[in-house]
């Protein structure tokens, strides 16, 4: 099972130079944290989406739907209920409250899913590469990439750890919230020590392999700008300012 | 001038009582193989760790003496400062592996070290077509198997171009074709250039190819020599809770004092040295087995079939039974689907399609509590479970869960501690145990559980010679006692030796199943699937004797009253 979010496919939006995506990615967000109202961010979310397609990236928005529909019911019902309006719909819901729940349910999406095509598009390694060019410093970026690479390692543990817990009989379903709690103890405690163990044994691996050895590492990948990243970046340009107009003109 | 000089090396590990390293002293000649023995904490990985400055840079501890790679004290060197020097293959392949891409992977210690681009392109080539990865290098990594991932870490390493690889164990979660291949690639590269390599392996049968073996006892050098004067050093070995070679074995059993370096040999030079089959001992070893009647059908599978959420088939059509009382083991490459098929006879899994019956009955719709009560299944790994700061609490877990009473519990947790040997552990913090402890105290927390059905995975990988013995002992025992026994292994005499049925299993489908004596029989199809019948086997079949063990094969052979002539075949 991969659990990787990287699909290694060509398209236009992989060629990109990662620093080009990276930049994309900024302005993305950007845009999100401008607006409140429902109407241009579903014209971002709708962008965002056309990427997606070009980035042939959207078949990893079913291994997300369920975080992205929760996190959107969340913040609809919260936002629905503790925001004041003059609308009235029904008990203290108001319009005005609604539309905000919806709006800020599209803005944290549109976010979330501006980075899975950007995880989804961009090699650990373009990252790595892109940020030690956007001069941030090696040691920094690889451990940025080994967060990433963690990720689906401890997922992996947690998988293996629940089955060997439940086929000592431990039922993760039943009792009220407290009793819940308390049966993640003897998922937590393998968890954790394994992802220690896993951790030292990767410091070995990689300090065996050279890690940190040099100042300077040369670097087998190579990126670079061509006329796709000129064209992508003015086109991003052009949307971003775009965005700010019609949020500071009206 | 030695490319490795121990001088009197002592280590001890920071919080440790004894030292785990004693005054070693060694020289270790450039081109040189030498595989290191010894049981689990004999010292073996702490003296490897020493060779790249790990220890102690990056295991604490107080270290004396001097380590001198190619004349050069490494004192204050720290591991990556000697990655050009020394390469590290580890046991745990997952772990050694961070790259999304197969080039990448290898890129990564010459970029490291600020190798040229244009020499990267040329070791990431070179190194992956001497793995034999470079048709599959477009693949992702956590998309090849066991063996090919292990390949690829040693491809990795390769491409430091070091003087030295030092090899922790790394074969022990391979299958056998996944371990000849990486064995193969080894000695492959060994004919390009000179390379000196240190080998921790368990597996004694496989260090024949060693120029030197130095087994460790209590962080001293106990036993060195050649294989050749290892040889006949059975007992030596065994009291150093080493593994002797299963060939010697069988020669002294039979009186002969010879080497042979392979089954073909050794056949020969039995029948040379005048001994011929016992008809009558076969028979009795045929008839023994037909008397082992099993009980009623336990579980039963029928055309189960898993498809996971990304497509692929783990399971495609799984067929078989399980009667009460049998003793099966379940073999197969790596990805075969062997785990995959006892998670659903556990009921951790759901088949995607077919059924499983327990005592006739069928499971759909039940909850898998249901099956786990009556089937145990006792994971690879113990410290995947294994979360309570005493043992019998950790003991305690299954039964409490079941909502048994403390006195049954309390009784339970010590006939179970009692049965795998650690009755007088309960106290203990399972994390200052042995690996092979810890096996055995996930062993005792499904035991308490009082299952009918006992599945282990892997129960002998990571485990000392004695500890295996120790291990397989128990599971004997406890299929004696009435458990029915499922094991999954890579250790080909383990399941020759204890299991008396043997299913295998390819791409998800059940290839062959029948007893041991006729599957380890047919060698040509066990090496279809890259499974390869342990040596006792393959000197029985060539003998044409149904034997599975060394014990079983000098029964079945009797020496004619007068030997034509008796002639030393020894070479």
């Amino acid at each position: 099972m991969n659990l990787f979010l990287y699909l290694d496919k060509e398209s236009p939006v992989h060629r990109l130079d990662p620093r080009t995506k990276i930049c994309l990615l900024l302005g993305s967000f950007v845009a999100a944290v401008l607006f409140f109202q429902p109407g241009p961010l579903s014209a971002l979310l709708a962008v965002l989406l056309l990427y997606g397609v070009v980035g042939k990236a959207l078949g990893n928005l079913q291994r997300i739907w369920y975080l992205l529909v929760s996190i959107a019911i969340m913040s609809m019902v919260s936002w629905s209920v503790f925001t004041q309006g003059s609308t009235p719909l029904f008990w203290r819901v108001t319009w005005e409250g609604l539309r905000y729940g919806i709006g800020a349910a599209i803005k944290i999406d549109s976010m979330i899913i501006s980075g899975l095509i950007f995880l989804s598009t961009t090699r650990t390694e373009e990252i790595v590469l892109g940020l030690i060019r956007l001069r941030v410093p090696y040691q920094a970026a690889f451990a940025f990439s080994l967060a990433i690479r963690m990720v689906p390692s401890i997922i992996g543990t947690a998988i293996t750890v629940t089955e060997a817990q439940r086929s000592r009989g431990l039922d993760l379903e039943s009792g009220g919230p407290l009793a819940r709690l308390r049966k993640h103890i003897p998922l937590l405690v393998p968890i954790f020590l394994q992802t220690l163990r896993n951790t030292d044994q990767l410091a070995k691996a990689l300090e065996s392999r050279g890690f940190g050895a040099r100042r300077e590492r040369t670097s087998y990948l190579e990126i670079g700008f061509r006329s796709g990243d000129a064209l992508a970046l003015s086109l991003g340009a052009l949307l971003l300012a775009f965005f700010i107009a019609i949020r500071f003109t009206g | 001038m030695p490319m490795i000089r121990l001088d009197e090396v002592s280590f001890r590990y920071r919080g440790g009582t004894e030292p785990a390293l004693s005054e070693v002293s060694c020289h270790i000649r450039p081109g040189e193989l030498v595989g290191l023995l010894g049981r689990s904490g004999s010292g073996r990985s702490t003296l490897a760790s020493t060779l790249n400055g790990t220890i102690p840079h990056l295991v604490r501890g107080d270290l004396r003496g001097h380590v001198h790679i190619g004349g050069q004290d490494i004192r204050g060197r720290r591991p990556r400062d000697l990655a050009d020097r020394i390469g590290f293959l580890f046991q745990d392949f997952e772990a050694q592996l961070f790259s999304t891409n197969i080039a990448l992977e290898v890129a990564f210690g010459p970029e490291n070290l600020a190798v040229p681009r244009a020499e990267i392109v040329r070791r990431v080539e070179r190194y992956l077509r001497m793995v034999r990865l470079d048709a599959l290098r477009h693949k992702l990594p956590s998309g090849l198997s066991g063996g090919q991932k292990q390949r690829l870490a040693l491809a990795s390493v390769l491409a430091l171009e070091p003087q030295v690889l030092v090899l922790d164990e790394p074969t022990s979660d391979l299958d056998p074709t996944g371990r000849r291949d990486l064995l193969d690639a080894i000695q492959d590269m060994r004919s390009g250039r000179s390379l000196t390599l240190v080998i921790i392996d368990p597996e004694t049968d496989e260090m024949g190819w060693m120029d030197r073996l130095i087994v460790l006892d209590r962080g001293r050098v106990a036993l060195s020599g050649t294989p050749a004067e290892l040889w006949d050093k059975d007992e030596a070995l065994e009291a150093l809770g080493v593994k002797g070679f299963t060939l010697a074995r069988l020669a002294s059993g039979l009186g002969l004092r010879e080497r042979w370096p392979d089954a073909d040999q050794a056949a020969a030079a039995i029948r040379m040295a005048g001994w011929r089959v016992d008809a009558t001992a076969a028979d009795r070893l045929r008839k023994a087995d037909a008397r082992r009647a099993e009980g009623e059908i336990l579980l039963e599978a029928k055309d189960l079939t898993h498809r996971y959420p990304d497509g692929t088939e783990a399971l495609a059509g799984v067929s078989c039974t399980i009667r009460r009382g049998e003793f099966v083991a379940i073999l197969g490459q790596n990805g075969s689907g062997k785990t995959t098929l006892v998670k659903h006879l556990n009921g951790i899994l759901s088949p995607t399609a077919g059924d499983i019956r327990l005592l006739g009955q069928s499971l759909r719709g039940q909850p898998t509590t249901r099956l786990s009560r009556h089937v145990g299944l006792v994971f690879q790994n113990p410290d995947h479970q294994i979360f309570a700061e005493r043992v019998r609490d950790e003991v305690a877990f299954g039964p409490r869960l079941q909502g048994l009473s403390e006195d049954e519990t309390s009784r339970r947790v010590d006939e179970a501690l009692e049965a795998v040997g650690l009755a007088d552990s309960g106290h203990l913090d399972p994390f200052v145990l042995t690996k092979g402890s810890r096996q055995r105290v996930a062993v005792a927390s499904t035991l308490a559980t009082k299952p009918e059905v006992i599945i282990l995975d892997e129960p002998t990988t990571g485990l000392d010679h004695r500890e295996l013995l120790g291990m397989m002992a128990l599971i004997q025992r406890l299929n004696e006692q009435g458990h029915t026994i499922l094991i999954i292994t890579h250790a080909m005499a383990v399941a020759a030796e204890y299991a008396r049925r043997v299913i295998l299993m390819r791409d998800g489908r059940i290839v062959r199943d029948g007893s041991t004596r006729e599957i380890f029989a047919n060698e040509s199809s066990l090496e279809a699937l890259g499974l390869t019948a342990p040596p006792a086997v393959q000197v029985a079949n060539r003998l044409a004797v149904p034997a599975l063990s060394v014990d079983e094969l000098v029964g079945c052979l009797t020496r004619a009253t007068n030997p034509p002539f008796h002639q030393s075949t020894a070479g």
